[in-house]
């Protein structure tokens, strides 16, 4: 790749300047190094009105945390990135006939799918059965037929889009909001679990990515050598500088926060067993030890079902589902639940037809959930299989409109990140 | 550049590094000469090419674990051990271009296969190539081409050999997509028999790909990829993206032109590539894991793989036989995400405490700075005072050596 970086800017990280932090949430009393910098101000770093508490928690005590506590009004978005194109039409399966007669043997069986309560055109797949009470409570909205109104069938392409807002010259558009908050933030302020996260990649900020949980520490190598390094240069070689600061800062923070329980390795991505379940659970970790955490995307792949797609999916889908309704529950027993918001995004949906391989090609209209005590529940947007786009399920609701609730949540201005607002989904409550 | 300077860049680049002696000598030899003897290792008295990988480790079984660990690792210390490593440089290239994956191939003999195809027709014919690569079974079953029927085609092989093997997107239509789906059907896997063509599986009607009539098989699919112009110019962009990290439409357009004249042989295109980079044409690349990895155990006569060596690579997001999707892995700056860098120093680690190579430990152990960027291979302009303020920071020996190891000027080449 050709290096464009000649706009970034460095913050400069003062290599003694630590301050000693205590995070009370943890379950041991050991303490962060976490650098500032800028000299710490008393004041700043008072929670506002509206920011949680964390049973026994300590705020943190540095200018950037006292940044973050700032940010958002205290709120968080959690992200769930299904790669691969997540079938919308056996997770939402809608009741028409066509539905079954194009899927001989991919659709699901009728007394197999879940009723939702007050929807008599479509159901929930059996393996979202944890995410049921959500809905009956009024805190999950479904968004079907999402896509963009002109779609692109590569992954890549559509990823792209739906990274960028659709304005493929622009970063990341979550990136965007984060390239706007004054001052370098805490190191897991914005975090991708699983694998990299484009849509948090702005112009200069960048998430901290963590592949792995366990294997996010040091073995026999002293961060301080590479914190000799410093920083400096607007070049690769300066971004790497940067990125080397960054991460030794990033590390002592997640060890903080996990200890000693982070003894498995897996988190979504690509290799063997990990699970979005595992990557949500870090996510609750990162949320509830209130180290400056406040935006998460949780990547995960295996939802390009060109072949066996019922087992696989539905195996994908109950991880899903399963994760959800833990990561909710640990939200709600820490007292956070008001706070946090979770949405589930995947480039596109699959073919209507099934395809020869037990499996169905990519499509064009996919399905979003977004859940959440600040969500009113409900279904935005159609699937009509009467009214199809060329084979695939036509796309009624904007990307762009998710993105909005969710700069909404946020307290961003969705105008401003997205160049024009999208009220076709307009869930939150008040 | 000088001719030192050449030498170490067309190794590091396109052959995986060299120990401090052996660069002595490369330089003696000057660096068009070693290009040709790169290029050309039978031709220059090399070893011929060896297969790494034994059969009787690598059962036909999707369950089997040690196999999946026993083929990466086996790619893993050949890559670090070549005699002949451009082949093995542009078979690794092609690795991250031609994807398939383990996680859904399942049985590492199918992915053993794949490499041992890039390993011994990576530098020839790109039609040759391009059609094994499509009946290669564990391209069959990565991108589904074994289950794809005439009654019913899965376009999941047809779209991706058109946008990410052969023309790029925007250079195909969804109706192309559909027309080389229904050409391409009727190749089966089975496990005793391997791979055959179903007659009765496949939809011979012709079809109009990409501006052409009567496509309706594997070979008229293969020979209208190879007439496109798009074809040249992407494969083109992909190398020199991967060994310049220069994409320039300039650039571009001479090596696809030299690329077109050649008959699309692959060998000609790294050629023409690489004496482009010498004359200039570079600019700065992040070296993925597990090319970093095979350099710094190359110039530094480091220990074979071992699990931990998997499990860091891993952390650091690279496993042969393991892109993170059919694209392959993202590459670039993306490298310096904190995982990767937390692994990757534990692994430079693991790589300094095996070091062998003489002259490299004693100037780890030494106080000149300077010389240890020469021992390693980096460009004369050495150590940058970042840098430098790292190394000094570690005590000497296999600790600064493990910083030196991984500092932006070893980490970008």
């Amino acid at each position: 790749m050709s290096p464009v970086i000649g706009r970034r800017q460095f913050f400069r990280l003062g290599a003694g300047a630590v301050v000693v932090v205590g995070l009370g949430a943890c379950d041991s009393s050991s303490t962060a190094r976490m650098p500032t910098s800028a000299p710490q101000l008393p004041g700043t770093t008072t929670p506002g009105a509206s920011a949680p508490t964390v049973p026994g928690a300590t705020v943190p005590s540095t200018t950037e945390a006292g940044t973050a506590r700032q940010a958002f009004g205290g709120r968080r978005l959690v992200v769930v990135q299904m790669n691969g194109g997540n079938d919308v039409l056996n997770m939402l399966p809608p009741a028409d006939g066509r539905y079954r007669d194009l899927r001989p043997t991919v659709a699901l069986p009728e007394q197999d799918v879940l009723a939702l309560a007050g929807v008599s055109d479509m159901g929930f797949h059996p393996a979202l059965a944890p995410l049921v009470p959500m809905w009956d409570a009024g805190r999950l909205a479904i968004a079907r037929g999402i896509g963009f109104e002109v779609p692109n069938r590569s992954h890549f392409v559509s990823m792209d889009r739906w990274w960028r807002a659709d304005q493929l010259t622009e970063p990341g558009w979550l990136g965007r909001v984060l390239d706007g908050l004054a001052g370098e933030p805490p190191p897991l302020f914005a975090t991708a679990l699983g694998a990299g996260a484009p849509v948090l990649n702005g112009a200069t900020a960048q998430p901290t990515v963590i592949t792995g949980a366990a294997s996010f520490k040091w073995v026999d190598f002293d961060p301080s050598w590479l914190a000799a390094m410093g920083e400096g240069g607007d070049d690769l070689a300066g971004l790497a500088r940067h990125a080397f600061q960054r991460t030794i800062a990033a590390v002592d923070t997640f060890a903080e926060i996990t200890g000693s329980t982070a003894t498995s390795d897996e988190l979504p991505g690509r290799e063997g067993g990990a699970t979005i379940t595992d990557g949500l659970a870090v996510a609750a970790q990162l949320l509830t030890a209130d180290a400056g955490t406040q935006v998460v995307v949780v990547s995960a792949s295996g939802f390009d079902t060109h072949s066996n797609q019922l087992a696989t999916q539905a195996e994908l889908l109950a991880d899903l589902a399963g994760g959800v309704a833990a990561f909710t529950s640990a939200m709600e027993a820490a007292g956070l639940a008001d706070q946090v918001l979770l949405v589930t995004t995947s480039e596109f949906g699959r073919r209507v037809a099934e395809n020869g391989s037990g499996g169905t090609d990519h499509g064009a209209g996919g399905g979003s959930l977004i859940v959440g005590n600040g969500v009113q529940g409900g279904v935005y947007g159609e699937m009509d299989l009467g009214n199809l786009l060329d084979g695939d399920v036509r796309p009624t609701i904007a990307p762009q409109a998710l993105f909005t609730t969710c700069l909404d949540w946020l307290g961003a201005d969705a105008t401003a990140v997205l160049g024009a607002r999208d009220d076709a989904l307009a869930c939150l409550r008040g | 550049m000088e001719e030192r300077d050449a030498v170490a860049w067309l190794y590091r680049r396109a052959a995986f590094g060299l120990p401090p002696a052996a660069l002595r000598t490369a330089v003696a030899a000057g660096a068009t000469a070693e290009l040709d003897r790169l290029l050309d290792p039978n031709g220059a008295g090399s070893a011929p090419a060896n297969d790494v990988w034994d059969d009787e480790r690598l059962p036909i079984d999707p369950k089997d674990r040690p196999s999946k660990f026993y083929a990466m690792t086996q790619w893993l210390d050949a890559l670090a051990g070549t005699e002949r490593p451009l082949v093995d440089r542009v078979a690794w290239m092609w690795h991250g271009h031609f994807v398939s994956a383990l996680d859904k191939v399942r049985i590492a003999r199918l992915m053993v296969g794949q490499a041992r195809l890039f390993r011994t027709a990576g530098l020839g014919s790109f039609r040759d190539l391009l059609r094994a690569v499509t009946l290669d079974p564990a391209m069959l079953v990565y991108l589904d081409l074994r289950d794809s029927t005439g009654s019913q085609p899965n376009e999941n092989y047809a779209r991706e050999v058109m946008e990410l093997f052969t023309l790029g997107e925007g250079n195909y239509t969804e109706a192309d997509v559909k027309a080389a789906a229904i050409a391409l059907t009727g190749w089966r896997l089975q496990q005793k028999v391997g791979v055959r063509f179903a007659a009765r599986d496949h939809d011979d009607t012709p079809q109009r790909l990409l501006g052409f009539d009567g496509v309706h098989d594997l070979d008229t699919v293969i020979d209208t990829l190879m007439a496109q112009p798009a074809l040249p110019q992407f494969i083109a962009r992909t190398v020199a993206g991967e060994l310049l990290g220069v994409t320039d439409e300039a650039l571009v357009g001479r090596l696809a032109d030299v690329f077109s004249a050649s008959g699309f042989d692959v060998r000609s295109l790294v050629r023409a590539t690489l004496a482009e980079g010498l004359a200039g044409q570079t600019a700065p690349i992040v070296l993925g894991p597990v090319a970093w990895y095979a350099i710094a155990r190359r110039v530094t006569g480091a220990g074979a793989v071992t699990r931990d060596t998997l499990s860091l690579l891993r952390g650091a997001g690279q496993l042969p036989m393991l892109p993170p999707n059919v694209a392959g892995w993202p590459g670039g700056a993306a490298w310096f995400a904190a995982s990767s860098l937390v692994a990757r120093s534990n692994l430079a680690a693991l790589v300094a405490a095996t070091a062998t190579d003489a002259e490299v430990l004693a100037a780890a152990a030494g106080d000149d700075i300077s010389v240890l960027a020469d021992v390693l291979g980096l460009p004369s302009t050495g150590f940058a005072e970042q840098s430098q303020a790292a190394l000094s920071a570690a005590p000497a020996g296999r600790d600064r050596l493990a910083v030196a190891l991984i500092t932006p000027e070893f980490l970008i080449a």
